[in-house]
């Protein structure tokens, strides 16, 4: 098995008196296998989040490792986090952050821009992910004449459009109602398994905790239960 | 394209305020443009005034006469030069003149008078002298009948001595020589008025002057006339190197001291074209700021992605740049007309205005690429200045928090 991620003793505090000293990840060790449907659970403040930042290299960690594909990012040069990031992470977040200014076709679009990917290859991989997603014919609308649940979709399909190793998503469908986060969590579950591709979430929702293949329970930033199903 | 997409989307984001500042930097463009034409204009007249009046575009002297005119300081072969003047391309014409300090006479009184000696046919191609008869006819460059030389007089020495046309003026100096010159000549004709420069001037032909001052065939000047005034230090230098014995001046030397004032005006100017940049940069980098403040979040989200630092700075660059290049487009549609309309009509004054010690009374701009392309210049390199710091504040914005947020 290809291990994408690995944690090892990672821990993030924050503050620097002792007494007030929050520690959101605290020996945390993960190793995430390609192909894995992973969610991250546990109560608010648990540290899920804190914990994909880390893995995500948006964040650095007090002490401990990441390591993404073999590599260690603490490492890395701004720079080449950077480029790491952009050629091996995809982010889904709460909120979609979409460009609002531009459509749904050049929201994805950008982030291939950005990794020189060709013009023919761009417009190629947009349509492909546009349907994948489910969304093609509105290509041309701006994130603020979609849904919710179809910028989610975008998101998705821009995530994925950079071919990255992984997909971090953070409470993906917690602005969703329920009938669409569980579309949604479909479609990503679809692309997991048609395409191989892995993805970690954190989720508060039972309905969508029930569909991933392994469950990491967090409290007060430890890992409580690691369970593959 | 697509970055030029997002950067143009991201200005009419904000209408108003892009419409806002877009303006405010039209109005400085046409601003500054205005300001850099009808000063740069004025000079021009002004320089156009004197060097066609009397300076010429360029003089030559022998040795420091310019600074400390000597009588004994003549240029003795004057058809050598002439046959090298002749010869050059840029040169359109050019005269000889000889100066010497007199007193003149009449039978009703006596006065200190300037005696400017002039190549008679020459002047009148080179100067203003002949346009500014006011009574009377141009003299003839020979002798009357009776052997006497004729004089034109500015006004004052007219007034002075009570003499009219045809009167007799008698001229005392000293010759080249150190004798003592005297001769009668005959006034011809009237220069000017009461208050012009030329009032205490007493103008012989050329002959006649060298003559009364014993400097036959010798000269004090020459004042030359290019075919664009432009080339003046150019041809300058080069007339030097062809004639090294003697001293040639373009006229920012022979103005010399009108030319500093011009320069220290311009000085000012500038100053004053900054200031009115500063003010417009402080608007520009004040809602540029702003709208970074309030797309931070998208920033991070960019940065997430993998955007690095200098390319979220070179978006930010980019939107200002295109946002001035909007303004400026806009600029010139107003710019050019009013430019136009200014340098061919231009404006009378009620009162005249001194330029550089020179009175005008109509101000007309200029009308040249220069003019456009300066404050063009200072436009685009501000945006540029001024989108940094906004772009470093965007470029640092941290991604954790942008996703956090919600
Ligand atoms: N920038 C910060 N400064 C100080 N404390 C922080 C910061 N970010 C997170 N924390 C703290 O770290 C702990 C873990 O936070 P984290 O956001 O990772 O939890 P979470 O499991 O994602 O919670 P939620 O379910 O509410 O999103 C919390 O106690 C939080 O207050
Ligand atoms: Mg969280």
């Amino acid at each position: 098995m290809t291990i994408v991620i690995k944690t090892k003793n990672l821990c993030r505090y924050f503050g620097d008196n002792e007494e007030t000293m929050v520690k959101a990840a605290d020996q945390v060790n993960i190793e995430i296998e390609k192909g894995e449907f992973t969610a991250i659970i546990g109560p608010s403040g648990s540290g899920k989040t804190t914990v994909l930042h880390l893995m995500g290299g948006l964040d650095n960690p007090t002490s401990g490792e990441v390591e993404l594909s073999g590599k260690n990012i603490a490492k890395m040069s701004g720079g080449e986090l950077c480029d790491l990031r952009r050629d091996h992470i995809g982010f889904i977040f709460q909120s979609y952050n979409l460009i609002p200014v531009l459509s749904a076709e050049e929201n994805i679009e950008y982030i291939m821009l950005l990794q020189g990917v060709k013009a023919s290859e761009r417009k190629k991989r947009v349509k492909e992910m546009l349907e994948l997603v489910g969304l093609s014919g509105l290509e041309d609308r701006r994130p603020g004449k979609l849904s919710g649940g179809q910028q989610q979709r975008v998101a998705i399909a821009r995530a994925m459009a950079s071919r990255p190793d992984i997909i971090l998503a953070d409470e993906p469908t917690a602005n969703l109602d329920s009938k669409t986060g569980i579309a949604l969590l479909d479609v990503m579950k679809e692309l997991n398994e048609k395409h191989d591709m892995t993805f970690v979430f954190s989720t508060h929702d039972e309905k969508i905790m029930s569909r991933a293949s392994r469950l990491i329970h967090m409290r007060d930033g430890k890992v409580e239960l690691d369970e593959r199903k | 394209m697509l970055l030029i997409k997002l950067a143009f989307r991201n200005i009419f984001r904000q209408r108003r305020r892009s419409l806002l500042t877009a303006l405010s930097l039209t109005g400085g463009y046409v601003l500054s443009v205005f300001s850099i034409s009808m000063q740069d204009g004025s000079y021009a007249n002004a320089i156009a005034f004197f060097t066609e009046d009397h300076s010429g575009h360029i003089q030559i002297h022998k040795d420091d006469y310019l600074d400390r005119a000597k009588i004994h300081k003549t240029i003795d072969n004057p058809n050598d030069v002439a046959a090298i003047l002749d010869k050059h391309p840029s040169i359109a014409t050019y005269t000889t003149r000889v100066f010497a300090p007199a007193l003149s006479y009449s039978d009703n009184g006596n006065t200190p008078v300037q005696v400017i000696g002039v190549d008679v046919l020459r002047e009148k191609q080179t100067s203003r002298l002949y346009q500014k008869i006011t009574g009377g006819n141009y003299f003839a460059d020979r002798p009357n009948d009776d052997g006497y030389f004729s004089a034109m007089i500015g006004a004052g020495v007219a007034n002075s001595l009570d003499v009219g046309l045809g009167d007799e003026l008698i001229l005392i100096s000293q010759g080249a020589d150190g004798s003592i010159a005297n001769d009668i000549f005959i006034i011809s004709a009237v220069i000017g008025e009461n208050n012009s420069p030329d009032k205490n001037t007493v103008f012989l032909p050329l002959s006649g002057a060298q003559s009364f001052l014993t400097m036959y065939g010798k000269v004090h000047q020459f004042s030359i006339l290019l075919t664009d005034i432009a080339d003046a230090r150019d041809v300058a230098s080069e007339l030097q190197t062809s004639i090294p014995g003697l001293s040639v001046a373009p006229w920012q030397i022979v103005e010399n001291s009108f030319y500093k004032t011009m320069q220290a005006d311009r000085e000012g100017n500038l100053v004053m074209l900054i200031i009115i940049g500063i003010i417009v940069f402080i608007g520009v980098l004040n809602t540029v700021l702003m709208s970074v403040l309030e797309r931070s979040r998208e920033f991070g989200v960019l940065k997430a992605m993998g955007s690095r630092p200098s390319k979220i700075v070179s978006m930010i660059t980019l939107e200002v740049t295109m946002l001035s290049a909007m303004s400026i487009v806009l600029g010139l549609a107003l710019a050019i007309p009013i430019t136009y309309w200014f340098s061919t009509a231009g404006i009378e004054l009620p009162e005249p205005v001194d330029v550089g010690g020179i009175k005008m009374s109509h101000m007309t701009g200029l009308l040249t690429p220069i003019v456009f392309i300066v404050p063009m210049i200072g436009i685009f390199f501000a945006a540029i200045v001024v989108s940094i710091f906004p772009g470093l504040r965007a470029a640092n914005v941290t991604p954790t928090a942008a996703m956090r947020s919600h």
